[in-house]
Formats: structure tokens, sequence, C-alpha cells
């Protein structure tokens, strides 16, 4: 008995061991899959319901397919004073905080002085804290300094600048690292100054991670609610004035505005996989 | 005629109060076609905050018939959801003596807003003289106890607060027992954010007066509430917003306003209202100014909607009940049928099983953070 | 100007550093002290009083330590959420996608690109009891004929799991990527087994996405008032929503604020401690 079973279960086995690597395979990848499709969903769903004609006042049940939300996107009263004001907040926001941040970033990499661990924990502790903290620690000096500080659209700027200034630290100093101080020193030998320097060889090559921070930058303000909320007073961005929505009754035209805020998004990142596949091949070509 | 009132006129002269009636003059420089004759004061927008669906949706709306009159646009957001969060949203700028770029807001007598914000003096006098329909109001509300001369408010419309279901979901729910313990409906109903509201209807059903509020009667309605939220009972407090999850079936019951179910039967049709049967709350909504608006145009608006065809119209659009005299017959001439709409002119009987909550425990802190509290607050 | 940076080469860094370091000292620094200036008054709206109010703590403590217990319940279980999602996700990406990687990691951000409020308004619609998902899951029974998700812990810490998920992703992406093939090869020679490989070799070196992705995934997710806020219940109640309403709606600024604090007292002691465990420059970079 045991010597027939032997062979045939040793078979079986391998049989069964390289269907199940098989399975191992191709489970991963239906796995991974279907994590894509689960981050896929809402946003399906969000664009989806951007061209719903609801028939009452709320957005829940597909009722039939229209175009006038996306004609008509603005017919919200204050939706397009939202997203103007966010896209204000979020251009002003992002180059005062991309300067500052560089700055630090250089600073960091570039120079060792007194007090560079406190500047480092300075930087990293609003990153580590949570948004309903620094949204509500910077309430309690507005809401204290009222002489100074009326909420609105300049304690906004304030608070997102605050946020923002950390994240592009971290990305500025990551490309600073990787970077050739010979190139620098090269240019100083042939006698440029430092601004000079900075202007014609350090600039060019750090652009890329000014640029990609603040992108990051921009996403970050234009998304962010908590901070926003708690220091807005009566000034409206694109997120509160859904918020203030969600409690009556979200109209279309919302997930228009999302919809198309995410739609460009997408389309300049689809746009730098492109570009930076091209000049891959192109510098694969050159080698 | 006196074409270039000055504001500081216009408010010694709202300050005046009854006696300005006498002047006709000054009604006509501003009342009728006031958008094109400049008073320095007016203006030719206003900005409206209200609750939701609260006013007439039908073409032409009254906001239009308002603008096709004075000249006067009218931005209309649906701003408040509820008292406390609207009051806490607002009052940073007010608090400052800075305006909030609204000419009229809306605050529920049931709250301690309206008179905080008057104690404060966060609001404005309304000018009187622009508003002759003031003598359309009702006598029952004009004498309120926050405002006991109708200084600075005008009603908007008065509501109940009762249970509303979704037929599809549930048997009809008629008590506050049912509400709270009725298995069948567990983690399907929500109650109101407003402490008045919610509060009132269970000391009702605990046998208690919410007319004159004690701590024991309120500690036990809490020991209710609290528990039916425990037991998963309770899924959410709303304001306003509850119209929502209503219409589309998240909630199979939800403590609601009277007006509010006959327009959200549009998008549900399958929705029913109704005053439990131990009785419902009454509240009325006031139209008040605040700092930084614009008192002339706020007070053309008013005296527009105390116009009797006006406010029927509105009332039709949003079945509430209207504190303007001849309102009955304005509505019977547009849908002969009106005057039987138990939400716009509720029978004796309704009105004889609805109760005002105590207005001496609105101000009580420890009532109010206890409620924060059970609210999740 | 050239010569005066070459001068004073010693003045330079600082130079650099004031216009951020001001601002961040400023609006992140100074709040924080206006925030402790504030959790030690007294009074009600609108009259409050410093009056080194300590017992502000500790009532905030005992009134709401079930909200701060589930803040770091939650973010705990939707941390390891994530990461049980986004592990095979980014290994798959990095070893397996081959020239469809970029446009995979573009899934991962791609949530990022939809508001906040929206994406999450968008489970909302999803997750309705009378919507097509329930009503499936009752049909086969998964969920009973009164079951539901919305208002639900499950419907919050999913909530909040997908709209941190990207932070998880990216670190252990990025961790994993740096990681050299052969290196793989080389293990799988020696282990023989490809799960002992995986776990000899590719799980430490990716160790440092991991501890990463947890801390920008646990932080900001036990902060969060939104997801409690608009998918749970009062029972779902996180700190984040007593801090939100004490600040906006009931205007209990003191409580808020030593809430507050508390919260962040928390977290900063527990990355303290992750850090004496990971190694603090890992954490800071």
């Amino acid at each position: 008995m045991t010597a027939l079973a032997e062979p045939a279960r040793s078979s079986r086995l391998g049989l069964g061991s390289r269907a199940w690597r098989f399975a191992k395979l191709h489970a991963l990848t239906v796995y991974a899959l279907a994590v894509v499709v689960y981050l896929m969903l809402p946003i399906a769903v969000v664009i989806l319901f951007s061209f719903n004609a609801p028939k009452g006042r709320f957005n829940y049940v597909w009722q039939g397919f229209t175009l006038d939300n996306w004609v008509n996107w603005n017919s919200i009263l204050g939706i397009q004073d939202a997203v103007v004001t966010s896209l204000e907040v979020g251009l002003l926001a992002t180059v005062v905080a991309t300067v500052l941040g560089t700055l630090i970033a250089m600073a960091i990499v570039r120079h060792h002085f007194v007090g560079r661990s406190t500047t480092n924990l300075i930087v990293f502790l609003p990153m580590s804290t949570p948004e309903i903290v620094l949204g509500a620690s910077l309430l309690t000096l507005f809401l204290n300094t009222t002489a100074v500080f009326q909420l609105g659209f300049v304690t906004i700027f304030i608070a997102h600048v605050m946020f923002i200034v950390s994240f592009v630290v971290v990305t500025v100093k990551a490309r600073l690292i990787g970077f050739d101080r010979h190139l620098e020193e090269a240019a100083m030998d042939l006698g440029a100054n430092e601004l000079t320097t900075f202007r014609k060889v350090t600039l060019p090559l750090i652009a890329p991670a000014m640029l990609a921070a603040s992108l990051l930058g921009f996403a970050l303000s234009i998304d962010d609610f908590v901070i926003t909320y708690l220091n807005s007073g009566s000034t409206q961005t694109f997120p509160i004035f859904v918020w203030g929505a969600a409690r009556v009754s979200v109209p279309p035209q919302i997930n228009v505005v999302a919809s198309a805020i995410f739609l460009i998004a997408i389309a300049l990142a689809l746009g730098n996989v492109f570009w930076e596949y091209r000049s891959a091949r192109r510098t694969q070509g050159a080698t | 005629m006196n074409p270039r009132l000055t504001r500081q006129e216009l408010l010694r002269r709202g300050a005046a109060g009854g006696a300005l009636l006498a002047f006709p003059s000054l009604l006509a420089a501003c009342g009728g076609g006031g958008g094109d004759e400049s008073s320095g004061e007016l203006k030719d927008v206003l900005n409206f905050a209200n609750w939701e669906l609260y006013i007439d949706t039908k073409k032409p709306t009254t906001l239009q018939q308002f603008t096709e009159q004075t000249g006067i646009k009218v931005n209309y957001y649906e701003d408040i959801d509820d008292n406390a969060t609207y009051f806490a949203k607002v009052q940073g700028p007010l608090r400052q003596g800075q305006g909030i770029d609204r000419d009229i807001f809306i605050f529920t007598d049931n709250s301690r807003f309206p008179s905080l914000l008057i104690d404060q003096g966060w609001v404005q006098q309304i000018d009187k003289s622009l508003i002759p329909n003031m003598s359309n109001l009702i006598d029952a509300q004009a004498h309120p106890p926050f405002d006991p001369d109708r200084d600075y408010s005008l009603p908007w419309f008065s509501g109940m607060t009762g249970i509303a279901w979704n037929k599809k979901l549930t048997k009809p729910v008629t008590t506050m027992e049912q509400f709270f313990t009725d298995p069948s409906l567990k983690g399907k109903v929500s109650m109101l954010l407003e402490l008045a509201d919610s509060v009132g209807l269970t000391m009702l059903s605990n046998g208690d007066d919410p007319t004159t509020v004690t701590s024991e009667t309120f500690d036990k309605a809490m020991s209710t509430i609290g528990d039916a939220v425990d037991s998963g009972q309770i899924r959410k407090f709303y304001g306003n917003s509850y119209t929502g999850p209503l219409a589309n079936g998240d909630l199979a019951a939800a403590i609601a306003w009277s007006g509010d179910v006959k327009q959200l039967q549009a998008d549900n049709p399958d929705l029913e209202w109704s005053l439990p049967e131990s009785g419902g709350m009454i509240w009325t909504d006031n139209m008040l100014i605040p700092t930084g608006g614009s008192v002339p145009t706020a007070s053309t608006y008013m005296n527009f909607v105390y116009d009797p065809d006006i406010a029927a119209q509105i009332a039709l659009g949003a079945p509430y009940i209207s504190s303007v005299n001849g309102v009955k017959e304005a509505a019977e001439k547009i849908d002969p049928a009106a005057a039987d709409n138990p939400y716009i002119f509720p029978s004796e009987e309704t009105l004889s099983n609805v109760y005002q909550y105590d207005s001496a425990a609105l101000n009580n802190d420890d009532f109010i953070t206890t409620w924060q509290g059970v609210t999740g607050q | 100007m050239g010569t005066f940076f070459h001068r004073n080469r010693g003045l330079t860094p600082y130079l650099l550093l004031l216009p951020g370091v001001l601002w961040l000292s400023l609006f992140f620094l100074v709040p924080l002290g206006f925030l402790g200036y504030q959790s030690l008054q007294s009074g009600i709206y609108p009259n409050f009083e410093f009056t080194w109010e300590f017992s502000n703590f500790s009532d905030a403590f005992s009134n709401y330590h079930e909200q701060l217990f589930r803040s770091f319940l939650y973010a705990g279980i939707a941390t390891a959420v994530c990461l049980v999602l986004a592990y095979p996700l980014v290994y798959w990406i990095a070893f397996r996608a081959g020239p469809w990687r970029n446009l995979f990691l573009l899934a991962i951000v791609a949530p990022f690109f939809v508001t906040y409020l929206v994406r999450t308004l968008a489970w909302l619609n999803i997750l309705a009891d009378q919507g097509p998902v329930v009503e499936l899951l009752r049909d086969i029974h998964v969920l009973g004929e009164d079951g539901r998700l919305l208002a639900t812990t499950f419907a919050v810490v999913s909530g909040i799991a997908y709209n941190f998920f990207p932070f998880m992703a990216l670190p252990i992406y990025v961790s994993l990527e740096q990681i050299d093939e052969r290196m793989l090869e080389a293990a799988k020679d020696l282990y023989a087994s490809s799960t002992q490989a995986f776990l000899r070799v590719t799980l430490p070196l990716s160790a440092p996405g991991i501890v990463a992705g947890t801390l920008l995934t646990f932080i900001p997710a036990a902060g969060d008032f939104i997801n409690a806020a608009l998918l749970g219940t009062p029972k779902q109640s996180m700190v984040g929503n007593v801090i939100q309403a004490k600040f906006l709606e009931s205007l209990d600024y003191p409580t808020a604020a030593s809430l507050s604090f508390i919260l962040m007292g928390i977290i900063l002691v527990g990355l303290l401690v992750y850090a004496r465990v990971v190694g603090a420059e890992r954490l800071t970079g």
C-alpha cells in the first residue's frame, strides 16, 4: 500500500506545489488589483454622480444622465467664490511656503551651525501634530489677538503656509542631499560669486524638487479642511463649502468641481509620467 | 420726500418706534421702489441666511417677486443647520463688531440665542417705519419675552416638533416610547441637536411638563435619551440635516419639524409626520438683523413678507405656521384646499397638544453642558 | 551682496533660516503657548478668565477618556488595515507591475486628488442603507435583514483607512523600490524558500518604509473627526469630534484647549517611545 501510494503522492505534491505557486503568484495580482478597485470606487462614484439629474434635493440615487451640472457648475450660490478663494489661497501659500521651505532646507543640508537639530525639530513637529491641534492652537492665537487678526482670508493663508513649509523642507532636503557639490565648487573656482553660483547652478538643479514640493503644497492646501475650518471665520474655501453643503444637501455641482480638480491633477500627473518615460528612453538611447 | 436719508437718521427714526408710522412720506421713500432711490444705506443686494426647506420654490418665487418689485437682488443662503452651531460660527466677527456679510439671519425662540444676541448688542433694531405691514403681526406674537416690543425681531415661521417616519421601513411611529425602544427601529432613528425640541418631547413622554423644567425632570429626560444612545437605538443627532438621511432611507424615523416632511415627499413619497401621542413642541423662528447688515434693506424685505399675499405663497411652499394676519384668506385665493392644510393651519385640537419649552431653562449652563455630553459633543 | 555673504559665512545659515523659522515660531510655537494659556482658563462663553485652572485637564480627561481611547483604537486598527492592504499592493507594484508601475502608483495617490470631504461623502453614497452594496450583502446573508454598514464602527474605521491609505503605501513603496533585485536572487539561492527570503531580506529592508508609513497614517488618523462625523454615530465619536465641537459649537475653549494638549501629549510620548525603539534618525530623516 505504502509503496504504491508514495510515488503518486509525491507527483501530486509536485503538481500541487506548482499549482500552489501559480495560485500564489496570481493571488497577489488579484489582491493588488482588488485593492486598486477599492481605491478607485469612491472616485468613480464622485465622477458618475456629477452627471446625475436628481429630481428632488438629494444627489443619492441615480436618476438620469445630464451635462447640465457641468455646464452650470457655478449656478449654486457661493460655490464659485469658494473655488476662487481655494485657488487664491493655494497659489499664494504655496509660493511663500516653497521659498521659506527651500531656504530652510538649504541651511540644514549645506551648513553646520549651532541650533541645527533644534531647527530640524521645529520643522518636524508640525508634521507630527494632528491637524486638529494645529488648527486649534492657531485659533487660540487669533482669538486672543483679535486686534491684529480677524478670521478670514489672511488667517487661512497664514495657516496654510505654516503646514506646507515642513513638507517643502522634507522634499527639497531629499534632493539637496543627493546633490553634487563639485558643480558649485567648479563654478566658484571659475570666478562666480555665491549668488551667481546659486542662480546659475544650484537653482536649476533643485528646481525640479521645488516644483514637486510646490505641487504637493498646492495639493495639501486645496484639500485642507480641518485647519481651515477652525480658522476661516466666514470665508469659504471649497472644502468648507462642501462641509456646509453636506449638512444640507450635496448638489451635483460639488461633484463637478471635485471631478474637475481630480481630472486636471491626473492629466498633469500622466503628462509627467509620460515625460519621464520619454526622457528615460532618450537617455537610454544616448548611452 | 427726503431722498438722502442717512443711516443715522434712519436708526434714530427706527428708535422712535411706532410714532414713525405717522410719517407716510418716509415709508414711500424706501418702501416700494427704493432700489433706485439712493438712500445711502439701502443696498441693491440682500444677503439672507435661512434654514433648509424654509421658503417657497415654485416660480415665480417670492424672492423673484421681491427683486421685481424693489430691484433688490436676494442672495438666499441655507446657512443654518442648528441654532448653536450657527451662532458659534457667527459670534467671532459679531463679537469684534464686524459684520458677517448677512443682512438677515434667523434664530429660534426656544434657544438662548435671540436674547443673547440682543443683550450683547450684536443685532440691530429693525426700522419699523419701513415695515407698515407689521400691523399684520398676530397678537400672540407681539410681545415675546426676549424682545417685548418687537424692536429687533419679527417671526419668520412657527412650527411644531414631532416624529417623521418612512412607511416603507416601519409601521407608524406614534409614541416616543416606541421611538426609544422598538427593536425594529434600532440604529435607524435620529433626534435633533436642539435641546428644547428633543428634551421637550422626551419630557412629555415621561409625563413631565416641558413648560416648567426642573433639574429632576431634566435629568430624567437625559437618562431616557442617554439609554437610547447607549443601546444604539439613536443613530445620530442632527440639525436640519436629518432631511437627507430620512429621504434616502438611512433613517426609518426622526424627530422632525412639521413642515419639512411635506417638502421631502418630492424625494421620498413614503414619508409621514405626526405629533407623538404624549404631545409635541411648538416654537417660533425669528428674523434678526446682525451687526453690519443693512437695516433699510432688511426692513424692506420684512415688510414685503408681512404682506398676507406674499406670506401665503411662502407658507404654501414651506408648510409652516405664519404669524401674519390674513394669510388664510390669501392662501384660499391661491388654493381653495389650503385652509385644510394642518401644517399651515393646525386645528385647535392639535394646538392644544403642543407646548412651548420653558424659556427660563434655556440659559441653564448645566443643562447645556449635559446635553452636549449626551449628543456626543 | 556677494562679498557680504563671503565675509559672513557664519551668518548665512541663520539668514536662510530666518523667514521660515520665524513663520513656524510665530504660527506654530507661539500658538501652542496660547493654547496652553487658554487651557488654564475658567468661566463660560463669552467671559473667560486666566486662573491656572489645572482641573481643566483632569476634568477633560475624566469626561472624555472614552473618546480618547477610541481615537487611538480606531487609528490603530485603521493603520493595521492600511498596512495589510498596502504592503502586498506596493510589493506587487515594485516587483511585478513592470512597465505599468507608474500608472499603479498614480492609482495609489489618485484619491488625494479628490477633495477629502467629497470622497468621504462618496462612501456615504456607497454604504447607504438602501444602496446596492448593503442590499447585496443582505441578499447573501453577510448582513442580517436589518443589518447596515453606515453609522457603524466599521464605516468609521474603513473611512479612516481609505483616507490615509496613500500615507502608508508610498513610504513602503519607496523602501521596496530601493531593494536591489540581485539581493533577492542571492537570498533565494541561500534560503531556498521564497517565504524565507521575504522574511529575512525583503521585510527587514522595507522596515523604514513601514515605520514611516505607520506614523504618517496613525498620527492624522488619531486626530481625525470627519470620518466619525459623517460615517459614525455619537457612539463612534472620537476626540477630534469633541475638540472640534467644543471650539466651534459649544464655545467651551478651555476644555477644547486642554483636550488638544492631552491628545498632542499622548502622541508625542508615543513618538518618543517609538523613536527609542526604531532609532531617532529614521523619524526626523
